[in-house]
């Protein structure tokens, strides 16, 4: 299935295709793979992360469908 | 070591006067409190709630923190207070830049400006040198001058070598704007830290006062009442602060505009007049789009804003040539003037930015205007170059466009336009309260009118720093803005940077550290309990000026659209109930019989 992956702040530099930027781009996943999953295979640092699926906060468990859009940030703040 | 001298300045018979904190709240109160906490106890004992605004009853007072002068690490906010013009209520207005570490160190817990001068049309500059000497001089020809001028003119009356700090205002203070903000100096010498909110600029304005230089040259961080206790405490702080990731990492790098991706994300950045929660633009008005943009000019992209910040958030916005424009831009304005608007041009938002700071205006209270003005059709949304032109335009006393400079719902009321985002006469920034509900209870019940720092939800709503609540939701919502609506009174008092809050809300030490570093530069004993007694203190003098003032429940609600109209992407309104937002200040019957305050 295809997924829209935007990676964004210092994680931005891990997106597979090498380009950076934080834009979403369309990668193909195993049906059924979790939110988990994915970004396991993403080698991002160990580091706390803040992750939506079509813009709600998701757990790690939440399976992924068809055309979701995932946004991975590391944790970040402001004001 | 504990600085308990006011510095009384009447612009009526032009008295300045060293004295001590007023007797009657010496044993209550002047061992405890600075910052907003001594801002709003001169206002609420001082001026009448029947006050006009910019009349000779209104007083405007600055103060830095308990901690303000001292090494504690991030501990050198201003605190600047008054009876608002925009909200009608008090207010605490709170700032970066050098200033409050000055007043400090010279020796002053509080400088408050009082009654209004014969002559309208004259103009002060007030000076205080390092030995506390203080007059005012008359700067008639200053008149109209903006903010970065005032700072050249300050600059040529100083000494060579001398260090000091600014406070001044624009020709929208000097119009008595209701969105005019008043700006303070940064380490630089720019004037590009503001107390922006709730029109204290159009005080000062009325008392005529122009400027005040703070000179500091040759003066100490201030002594402790137990030096090593102090010491090991700021340590412990500081290492927290470097090691939380917002904090030591995220804040740094991209500063407060790393906001914007992930609000956008979260379908909560309010896009055109808060039409929508998505802006399609929002990347190229990223803090990621930011730094890299700024470092291809030439810029710098992370200093303090006041000296023993570890944080170090602020970076310069530069030209093409790498000139100098203005600070940041912050999120804020980011948002006001990007999303809000519909512009997506980072060189727009900063020449808007660099506008507002010259003339005097509140950045996020202008960008939420400028898009109710958008919304009635006079101006098209994304015209950057429209929207700095309509801004000139109030420098014009008798053009129409002057009512911009009035904030979002005098602009709205005017053109006629339906949606006007705005709470107590303030205006929103930059969270939609409906797909983030924790900051729409922050927005209609904090005293100060809508206003995101006063507590700040997106921690546990968006960041999942201090634990998660979910923002769809009206589940938790109350509670976690009530304490971090205490918890944050209590460090806009002891003058710490609110960012301080990211490693607190999720480090223990970093919490015990701040009562400690309290306890040992006072001498009192400071534990957490007294901590957070200090931030019900500050919101039951709020809460009882403004219901004297004559505020009621109605206030304390978000404009009907806000529970009406579907935000897309995700279709919510704010579902948090009337009874939980009048339950927020429950503890403010409790505290007044506390400190024998009358209800």
């Amino acid at each position: 299935m295809t997924i829209h992956l935007a990676l964004f702040a210092s994680l931005s530099k891990y997106q597979p295709d090498g380009l950076g930027g934080c834009q979403a781009r369309a990668i193909d996943v195993a049906d059924g793979a979790t939110v988990g999953a994915l970004i396991a295979g993403l080698g991002l640092p160990d580091v706390t992360r803040v992750v939506f699926v079509n813009g709600r906060h998701a757990a790690a468990d939440q399976p992924l469908c068809d055309g979701d859009r995932l946004g991975v940030f590391p944790q970040i703040g402001g004001g | 070591m504990e600085m308990k001298d006011l510095l009384r300045v009447n612009m009526a018979d032009l008295s300045v006067t060293v004295e001590p904190v007023p007797e009657a709240w010496a044993v209550l109160f002047v061992k405890k409190y600075g910052g907003r906490a001594l801002t709003d106890a001169i206002v609420y004992h001082e001026v009448p709630t029947d006050a006009d605004p910019l009349g000779p009853g209104n007083k405007l007072v600055f103060a830095p923190g308990t901690l303000g002068g001292t090494s504690a690490p991030n501990g050198g906010r201003l605190s600047v207070g008054a009876k608002s013009p925009l909200t009608g209520g008090i207010k605490e207005s709170n700032s970066g830049g050098q200033a409050a570490h000055a007043l400090a160190r010279v020796g002053l817990s509080a400088v408050v400006i009082e009654d209004v001068p014969a002559d309208k049309s004259a103009r002060y500059v007030l000076v205080i040198e390092a030995d506390r000497a203080a007059r005012l001089e008359r700067v008639d020809d200053w008149a109209g001058l903006g903010n970065y001028e005032v700072a050249d003119r300050i600059a040529a009356m100083r000494p060579e070598g001398d260090k000091y700090a600014t406070i001044s205002i624009g020709p929208a203070g000097e119009a008595f704007a209701k969105a005019a903000g008043i700006a303070i100096s940064d380490p630089k010498g720019y004037p590009n830290r503001f107390a922006g909110r709730g029109g204290l600029g159009a005080v000062m304005g009325s008392k005529g006062l122009k400027g005040i230089v703070v000179s500091y040259a040759g003066t100490s961080s201030l002594g402790h009442a137990d030096k090593e206790a102090f010491a090991a405490a700021t340590r412990r702080f500081s290492k927290a602060l470097k090691e939380h990731p917002v904090s030591g990492t995220g804040l740094p790098m991209y500063g407060t505009n790393v906001l914007t991706n992930i609000l956008n994300e979260a379908g909560g950045l309010p896009t055109r007049n808060f039409s929508a929660g998505f802006f399609e633009s929002a990347d190229a008005l990223s803090g990621e789009t930011q730094r890299d943009t700024i470092l291809a000019r030439g810029g710098d992209v992370s200093h303090a804003c006041f000296s023993g910040c570890v944080i170090q958030c602020s970076r310069y916005w530069v030209d093409k040539d790498g000139a100098y424009v203005t600070r940041g831009p912050e999120y804020e304005t980011v948002w006001s003037f990007g999303a809000d608007c519909g512009i997506a041009d980072f060189d727009g938002i900063a020449a808007l930015d660099r506008a507002c700071g010259d003339f005097g205006l509140d950045t996020i209270e202008m960008g939420a205007t400028m898009a109710v003005y958008m919304d009635s059709g006079a101006l098209a949304f994304g015209d950057a170059a429209g929207a700095l032109a309509a801004l000139k335009a109030g420098l014009e006393p008798d053009n129409e466009l002057r009512v911009l400079w009035d904030g979002a719902e005098a602009t709205g009321k005017h053109f006629g336009v339906a949606r006007i985002p705005v709470v107590k006469h303030q205006a929103l920034p930059a969270y939609d309260p409906r797909p983030v509900q924790g900051i729409g209870v922050t927005y209609a019940t904090t005293p100060q009118g809508a206003d995101h720092t006063a507590g700040y939800t997106i921690t546990a709503n968006i960041l999942g720093v201090g634990g998660s609540v979910d923002p769809l939701k009206p589940e938790g919502q109350a509670a976690l803005s009530a304490n971090l609506q205490i918890a944050t009174a209590m460090l806009d008092s002891l003058g710490f940077c609110i960012f301080v809050a990211f490693p607190v809300l999720d480090i223990p030490e970093a919490f015990a550290a701040i009562h400690e570093m309290v306890e040992a530069h006072t001498g009192d004993k400071w534990g957490a309990d007294e901590l957070m007694q200090l931030g019900r203190e500050v919101l039951t003098m709020e809460r009882l000026y403004n219901k004297r003032v004559g505020f009621t429940a109605a206030d304390d609600r978000l404009p009907r659209f806000f529970y009406e109209d579907k935000l897309p992407p995700h279709d919510v309104v704010f579902t948090v109930s009337d009874e939980e937002l009048d339950a927020v200040f429950d503890f403010v019957e409790a505290t007044a019989a506390q400190m024998g305050l009358q209800q």
